[in-house]
């Protein structure tokens, strides 16, 4: 189905424990960046129960429009069949999504249904000629792609920390609550358990310090080290694969292409030589610190400072200097 | 059980790939081609499934006749059978490549006379990471689609399936046929053996036309490198009391605390 005389900027705003994840914020500030060079306005999207909180920061953070569809979902069908008839009904000429794992499991089936396309893990975006070029990172972001979709709408999903949350307490939108069902024939999977795993909520899109631990911090013992330096730079763990594989840590503190793609104000690299895939997921960081034993390691191609040295050594001196400086 | 494992031959992923400025393309020259990584989990993960329940896994892969080889390896490590659709197209979008799946799909049950109950693909590639085709070949055939799967069961006629989730896992249940989109599970794929290796390269690799191409809604208007981060400061020094010294100089300087 096309979709003809289409304009505005619809965001589907993902939630969490009932408030917006972040990428799904940033996606409103550009869009509202976008819109209003437009002329155009910014419809929010949001689907689930006790939306209040997250209909105004939805607000704050650049909607002009909430369209709250007050359903219970556990399914990305359900979403998705929500999501197409708000589609149909709003006619926007863009749709964005946070790109978490429902949205990108949301987004290119939306697009395909439209007879459009989608563009993935949008770091950039520009009106050119009138057009909306996307740009995409591709090779674990040692190249990136501008892109064009020809068609309404156009569908993507915007990476984590690509751009800013603006919240102004000041802004005013309207409220629009939707009543939309799910047809059952398009549930086609049942969710039978939903398990969080027990342990500390990790944060890495959102934390503004990351300390991380490679395979040169030797074992799971020397990796407590590690968690150590975070606590005392109040950031949070990551990790590259070799070491969740070693299990010195849980899989959702990898930092990379397989894992959590980062931008925090600083990143500690501790005995991470800096495989392409652990370097594509940190690179955006702001001010990078690593320390590696082998003096050639890549990782130090991006580090604002290096530190050749065994890792296991230097962190505990970095722990006390660091305190000192805290406690000042 | 009737499986289906779709594959895709990509760029060697350990190998950083920079642009070529003289043609504005990434530069593959000397980079050896691999089986996705994603994809050799699914075949993986398939080859586990079929050895606890029985039955056969076909692959299939759209490319030129370099793929063969890919598909030779997948015969090598639990593949019963590969098929190629013939395509020499630079690349193709994920619309085309699900449509070229699904016509290669109908073909190869054609010829069996046969029908797939699950068919697997890794949840991305590791070249353009699009994580598309699985979603949009499940939506086509309006089968049920399961992303992020780190393991599967079968009994009768459903699946019950482990996917990955940010904060922890769900377990899924979905009816026979399926999509499910394989993430890293907790094992590596097996390696071949000369056994193994000598059995697939005498296996021959049947080509299947592929399906019209679709209208491209997609267009790569340029194609350009980051911005590359400078190497700021690097310390090397005799003890590492001096090294940490010289470093929290720099960071203080740069007011990072």
């Amino acid at each position: 189905m096309k979709l003809t005389d289409t304009k505005n900027i619809m965001v589907y705003v993902e939630t969490a424990d009932k408030a917006p994840v972040n990428c799904a914020l940033e996606a409103l500030g550009k869009a509202s960046e976008i819109a209003s060079s437009r002329g155009e306005e910014v419809i929010a999207v949001l689907i689930g129960k006790d939306l209040e909180r997250a209909t105004d920061l939805s607000i704050q953070a650049g909607a002009d429009k909430v369209i709250i569809v007050d359903r219970d979902c556990n399914q990305v069908e359900a979403y998705r069949s929500i999501l197409l008839e708000v589609i149909k009904k709003y006619k926007p000429s863009v749709v964005m999504a946070g790109a978490t794992p429902l949205g990108k499991d949301l987004t290119p089936v939306l697009a395909m249904r439209f007879e459009s396309g989608c563009a993935v893990d949008v770091i950039d975006i520009k009106i050119t000629d009138d057009k909306f070029v996307m740009t995409c990172p591709v090779y674990g972001g040692t190249v990136l792609n501008d892109i064009v979709i020809k068609e309404s709408p156009i569908v993507m999903t915007i990476r984590s920390g690509a751009f800013s949350k603006v919240i102004d307490s000041s802004r005013k939108g309207e409220i629009i609550k939707e009543d939309i069902s799910v047809p059952e024939s398009t549930l086609l999977t049942k969710v039978l358990e939903a398990v969080k795993e027990i342990g500390e909520q990790v944060n890495l899109e959102e934390a503004e310090v990351i300390v991380s631990g490679g395979r040169g911090m030797g074992s799971k013992e020397n990796f407590e080290l590690v968690k150590k330096l975070a606590d005392v730079c109040g950031g949070v763990v990551g990790a590259t694969r070799p070491a969740i594989e070693d299990e010195w840590v849980p899989r959702s503190h990898q930092v990379g292409q397989s894992g959590k793609i980062v931008s925090p104000k600083l990143y500690i690299a501790c005995g991470i030589s800096g495989a392409t895939q652990h370097l594509s997921g940190m690179v955006g960081s702001e001010y990078i610190v690593a320390i590696n034993k082998d003096e050639d390691a890549p990782i130090f191609d991006v580090a604002d400072v290096g530190i050749v040295g065994d890792a296991i050594k230097v962190v505990p001196l970095l722990i006390e200097e660091i305190k000192k400086i805290k406690a000042m | 059980m009737e499986i289906l494992v779709c594959i895709k031959q990509v760029p060697d992923d350990s190998v950083e790939i920079n642009l070529n400025s003289s043609t504005g393309k990434p530069n593959l020259e000397g980079v050896t081609q691999i089986v996705n990584a994603f994809d050799t989990y699914a075949l993986e993960m398939a080859t586990r499934l079929k050895e606890k329940v029985g039955g056969e896994i076909t692959v299939v892969s759209i490319g030129d006749e370099s793929v063969k080889n890919s598909l030779k390896n997948c015969l090598a490590v639990g593949g019963d059978r590969a098929f190629l659709v013939k395509d020499d197209s630079e690349s193709l979008d994920p619309k085309s490549v699900s449509k070229f799946l699904i016509k290669a799909k109908e073909d190869i049950e054609a010829n069996l006379g046969k029908k797939f109950d699950i068919i697997f693909c890794g949840k991305e590639a590791t070249d353009y990471a699009l994580g598309q085709v699985g979603l949009l070949v499940a939506d086509e055939l309006s089968l049920p689609v399961v992303t992020n799967v780190v393991d599967i069961e079968t009994e009768g006629e459903s699946a019950k399936i482990r996917q990955e989730t940010e904060d922890g896992y769900n377990i899924l249940e979905a009816s026979l046929p399926c999509v499910v989109t394989v993430q890293k599970p907790n094992y590596e794929p097996r390696y071949p053996t000369i056994k193994t290796k000598m059995a697939a390269r005498k296996k021959t690799i049947d080509e299947l036309q592929p399906a019209e191409k679709p209208e491209n809604t997609v267009e790569v208007v340029r194609v350009f490198e980051p911005v590359k981060r400078s190497a700021g400061v690097k310390i090397k020094t005799e003890t590492a009391e001096e090294a940490v010294e010289q470093a929290i100089k720099l960071m203080t300087e740069a007011k990072v605390f």
